[in-house]
């Protein structure tokens, strides 16, 4: 967890939310940093045949098995390419650890607690219920991650 | 304070269950002072520990409850079943009340006051009471002038106090000894230096004036406690209550009390009761069991990495490490092992309860109850035992009337056991009862679509009673809130089933049910066969596989289609297939052609076999199960998933999901026998020609014998040396009537049947061509009818069967002759089935060759034996081996016919050939002859 950018003083004594930054599509996310416990390349997935479409398939980190989220599926986009494996943000919950597949991982953002929007109008409806806010960067949104929603987990709140 | 009240809330949730269960035995047993002595004791901790929580509604329920307990310790009340159930009520809600707190953190609001009156009153003896002599002394209550109220348990008189403090000097919160009573009800005591007589409960303590309470010590003891003051500081929460103390010492004393701590080990060792257990969290027993889990893994893994290398200073240490862990994975499995009665304990107060429901008299025997299983397993069927019992109660046992009436002692028994047997536990469940009503099932059954009457009628019982394991199946003409819902017998089955067990049932009706389950006594780590399909593998338990068949070109098992489900025969039982690849949805299935060939696996899926269809087997290994994530626990193909040693991931499949919707269980037997029975039908059914000839009566010809069948006109039919001929296809035919004289010449269409063998014709003329039939022939072989096999009941009608051979035989001896050999070639014919000795007899005759027909070994033996020889054997298959495997005619050429030419049985056989093929059968003779006169 290195770098942050910040506008404003750095000595700024203002709460501040932390956040993993991800690509998915062509969209800036963040993913709040307390619910992420890792970041890896998802390798040698398994597929899992007659699983629900968003479940990429498992696969074992550190004799683990975890279970394989595509966030794009989730979001409604399009896959990615056959050959990019992207990357994967390691949630857990409860005894299970996912992992949430996204196009690519940036640095962690840290935006000020006051400048956290509410999802606007025109953000697509279906992802509502995955984004809880925005913060309104420089050149982009960034779209703040319901991390547990986006996993399909919405019932089960069974925080780590 | 949050740990304090947790353990509070674990602590006192045992004690109620242990209650339950002593008030019931108490109730069978009112006079057993030893039980009533455990429930006061426990009760009244429990209103202890209460007041010192600060939890006021449910120390007043539970002082309520203990009242009323106490005078059925003292005597003066009788107990009765609406007193115990009065006392079950408070207990209940003190239940309630704790479910609350530990989900809100504090007590509900609300109100028990009218509970607390009605214990009071009975309490008050304003229920039935009978005037008993007061057991012991009149007991002052112990008010505390000092304190203004009662004393509490635990508590000693302010003035004792004072009086004890005075004798010695108190070191802070140095105390002395603890007197703490365990659940045992032992009195774990320290001896102090002094000869004080240590008092237990129940002991008058003269210094007080009255009996000892539990958790109070006698005065004296509390002096030679304080005077000895061993304790050490911190270790020995103070068990004395004073006034000064502050709260949270006050709440040590009383947790440790209710924790049955001895903090301070018996220094002088007499007479201390150490429980040796440990309390563990759970999570951490979890936590152990995946690391070692992996642990296994990894030593996996290892052991493979050794095997590619030659490594020999590894081997040596890995072996080590390898046995190492082995033990310690045993270790660990043995700490997940509980015994079975922990998922009985709430039992006996079920039945009771349901036994006052339903006015029935029930006694709920349990055996075995120290079996021990798995933890995770015991979790997962507590639900289906109680759901069980609860149905044994209320639908096995009969009103106590219809019991009297049916010379039934009046009490229901219901048997609960438990045992292992070869790496399962095995629990059964019985009641005496009046058992499953089968016709009541099989209508229920029909109703609900899941069978029809055919099959039902052909079903055993056993197979209709499995229909209760069906989704919503409830015979219960009235929906009790205690089952009926018709919800819970599937539900049943499905929880025993994904922990890798199984169900089943036995009932007599009048006599009464039992229900077996068989669960596996280990989860975690299994043997696993590895599968290929395409390019994905998966795993396979070993327990669910029974056998590993290989199927399609060039095996003897082959793919076959009944009903739209393809099958294989699998030793004479048809088995449903499945193909991995369509029942996962990728690739194409396995056997598409007869020239694919693929791995069946026959698995055990609940009892009943299906084979399941891979491209590949490839090995077998060690895994470790690792549970499903809860997004794919939908799918039901799937039981888990595993790591191998190559750390690829791989799902396991289970063969319940797998084969769920293929064959529901309660066709399993149904199907089998059906198959089974088709299969015969299939060969038992001859498709016959029902013809009149001579009369009005029809007869029978197996049709497979006919060539054709024709029609000439009358006058196409001529007269040539006595016989009547016909011009046919270039040649004469010779036609004989089948009991019929021919009418040559005449204008009528004569209706002709046809038997043709290489240049020969025959024909047989009949009055009228009827029908063709396919039908089980069951042939009652009649005795001397010359031209008649014998007859049977074909659409209802008896009739004959006609011999053809004989017929033909008729008209040979007086016709050409098919070639003019000078010996004919001898056959020996082995067929258990007369029937079909019949049909290919003559056939074999008309070709030409001298038939020996035997029907057995035994007679196969007779004809050996007189010296005879052949020149080919032909017959069944299996019994045309076992003659070769006597000796007989070893060098003899054989050809074996049967239904199924493909089922494998062409060890030694020349050729095997299907039945329904005569012209084969004699070519592949005509060619052995050949051959052997050339050679």
């Amino acid at each position: 967890m290195s770098g942050a950018h910040m506008t404003g003083s750095e000595l700024s004594s203002e709460a501040m939310n932390e956040y993993v930054s991800v690509r998915i599509g062509n969209q800036l996310f963040g993913a709040p940093v307390n619910e992420i416990r890792e970041v890896f390349a998802p390798q040698s997935v398994t597929t899992v045949p007659q699983a629900p479409a968003e479940v990429a398939g498992l696969l074992n980190l550190r004799g683990r098995i975890v279970t394989a989220i595509d966030a794009r599926r989730r979001l409604g986009l399009p896959p990615r390419d056959a050959d990019d494996a992207g990357m994967a943000l390691g949630v857990e919950r409860g005894s299970e650890i996912f992992g949430l597949i996204v196009d690519s991982v940036g640095e962690v953002l840290r935006r000020p607690c006051a400048e956290l929007e509410p999802v606007p109008a025109h953000v697509d409806p279906n992802w509502r219920s995955m984004v809880k806010g925005v913060h309104r960067l420089d050149k982009e949104l960034l779209a703040v991650l319901d991390v547990s929603a986006v996993l399909g987990m919405a019932n089960k709140d069974k925080a780590a | 304070m949050d740990d304090l009240i947790s353990e509070f809330l674990t602590e006192t949730a045992e004690s109620l269950d242990v209650i339950d269960a002593e008030l019931v035995r108490f109730e069978n047993d009112p006079d057993d002072k030893a039980i009533l002595d455990n429930i006061f004791r426990l009760l009244h901790t429990v209103k202890g520990t209460c007041g010192f929580l600060g939890l006021p509604r449910l120390e007043a329920v539970a002082h309520a409850g203990e009242t009323l307990l106490g005078k059925f310790r003292d005597g003066e009340l009788k107990v009765s079943a609406p007193m115990v159930t009065l006392v079950l009520q408070a207990i209940d809600q003190i239940k309630y009340i704790l479910e609350e707190l530990e989900a809100n953190g504090a007590e509900p609001a609300g109100d028990d006051s009218e509970l607390i009156k009605r214990l009071e009153d009975a309490a008050m003896g304003k229920g039935v009471v009978e005037d008993k002599a007061p057991a012991a002394e009149e007991v002052p209550e112990g008010w505390d002038a000092d304190l203004g109220r009662e004393l509490r348990p635990g508590e000693v008189s302010l003035a004792e106090l004072e009086a004890a403090f005075d004798s010695t000097g108190v070191e802070g919160e140095d105390s002395a000894e603890i007197v703490a009573v365990d659940r045992d009800d032992d009195i774990k005591e320290t001896a102090a230096d002094e000869p004080v007589e240590n008092l237990g409960i129940g002991d008058f303590d003269p210094d007080l004036g009255r009996e000892l309470r539990p958790g109070e010590v006698s005065a004296a003891e509390l002096e030679a406690a304080f005077e000895s003051a061993e304790a050490e500081p911190g270790m020995a929460p103070p068990e004395v209550i004073t006034p000064d103390m502050s709260k949270e010492e006050a709440l040590q004393a009383a947790v440790a009390e209710l924790s049955g701590n001895d903090p301070v080990a018996g220094t002088k060792g007499e007479g201390v009761k150490m429980t040796k257990t440990v309390r563990v969290g759970v999570d951490v027993l979890e936590t152990l069991m995946t690391t070692v889990s992996e642990l296994v893994l990894t030593r996996n893994q290892l052991m493979q990495t050794i095997r590619a290398t030659d490594d020999e200073e590894l081997k040596g240490p890995l072996q080590r490490l390898s046995a190492v862990t082995g033990e310690l994975q045993d270790g660990v499995m043995k700490t997940r092992m509980q015994p079975i009665g922990d998922a009985w304990k709430k039992l006996p107060r079920i039945i009771r309860d349901a036994s006052q429901d339903l006015d029935k008299k029930i006694d709920l025997e349990m055996e075995g109850s120290e079996t021990e299983l798995d933890r995770q397993v015991l979790e997962l069927i507590k639900d289906p035992l109680t759901h069980m019992i609860r149905n044994s109660a209320d639908h096995g046992l009969e009103t106590t009337e219809k019991r009297i009436s049916a010379g039934k002692p009046e009490k229901g028994v219901i048997r609960l056991k438990a045992y292992h047997e070869g790496g399962h536990i095995i629990i059964s469940i019985s009641d005496d009862g009046q058992g499953l009503n089968t016709e009541m099932i099989g209508e229920k059954a029909l109703d609900k679509g899941l069978t029809t009457h055919e099959e039902l009628a052909r079903m055993t019982e056993a197979q209709i009673h499995r229909y209760i394991f069906a989704p919503g199946f409830s015979t219960a003409a009235v929906v009790t809130n205690l089952s009926g819902r018709g919800v819970g017998m599937d539900v049943v089955r499905t929880n025993i089933e994904q922990i890798g067990g199984v169900i089943d049932v036995s009932s007599t009706r009048g006599k009464g049910s039992i229900f077996t389950i068989k669960i596996p006594l280990t989860l975690a780590i299994v043997s696993a066969l590895i599968v290929g399909c395409d390019d994905q593998r998966f795993a396979i338990p070993q327990l669910s596989v029974r056998e590993l068949v290989r199927v399609g070109a060039g095996s003897e098992h082959g793919v076959e289609t009944l009903n739209d489900v393809r099958v294989m025969r699998l030793r004479d039982q048809l088995m449903p297939l499945i193909d991995l690849h369509e029942k996962l949805g990728f690739g194409e299935a396995a056997i598409q052609s007869d020239e694919d060939s693929g791995f069946v696996i026959v698995l055990d899926a609940g009892g009943r076999n299906v084979g399941l269809v891979v491209d590949n087997v490839l090995d077998t290994e060690e895994i470790v199960v690792k549970p499903l994530s809860d997004s794919l626990r939908g799918v039901s193909a799937y039981s888990g998933a595993t790591i191998l040693g190559d750390g690829s991931v791989l799902m396991i499949l289970d063969p319940n999901g797998l084969a769920g919707e293929i064959v529901s269980a309660m066709d399993e037997e149904a199907y089998n026998e059906n198959g089974a029975r088709s299969a015969a039908e299939v060969q038992d059914t001859q498709r016959l020609l029902l013809v009149r000839a001579g009369g009005s009566e029809p007869k029978a010809v197996p049709l497979a014998l006919i060539t054709r069948l024709e029609e000439f006109e009358g006058d196409a039919i001529e007269s040539a040396n006595g016989q009547e001929v016909v011009q046919y296809r270039g040649r004469l035919m010779p036609i004989v009537g089948l009991d019929i004289s021919i009418d040559v010449g005449s204008g009528e269409r004569q209706p002709v049947l046809v038997f043709a063998e290489d240049q020969t014709a025959i024909g047989l003329a009949v009055d009228e061509i009827v029908d063709v039939v396919e039908e089980r022939v069951d042939l009652q072989m009649s005795s001397g009818k010359q031209g008649i096999i014998g007859s049977a009941v074909i659409k209802g009608v008896a009739t004959d069967v006609i011999d053809i051979g004989w017929h033909l035989d008729q008209v040979r001896t007086g016709s050409v002759q098919r070639r003019a050999t000078t010996t004919r070639r001898k056959v020996l014919l082995v067929d258990a089935d007369a029937f079909a000795r019949r049909m290919v007899a003559p056939l074999l005759v008309a070709a030409g060759y001298d038939v020996t027909p035997t029907g057995g070994i035994h007679e196969v033996r007779v004809v050996a034996e007189a010296g005879e020889t052949f020149d080919a054997l032909v017959g069944d298959p299996t019994a045309l081996e076992k003659i070769r495997a006597e000796g007989f005619w070893v060098d003899v050429p054989a050809f074996g016919v049967t239904d199924w030419p493909d089922t494998g049985q062409n060890e030694g056989m020349t050729a095997v050939l299907p039945k329904s093929d005569r012209s084969a059968l004699i070519a592949a003779l005509d060619k052995a002859s050949l051959e052997e006169k050339a050679a």
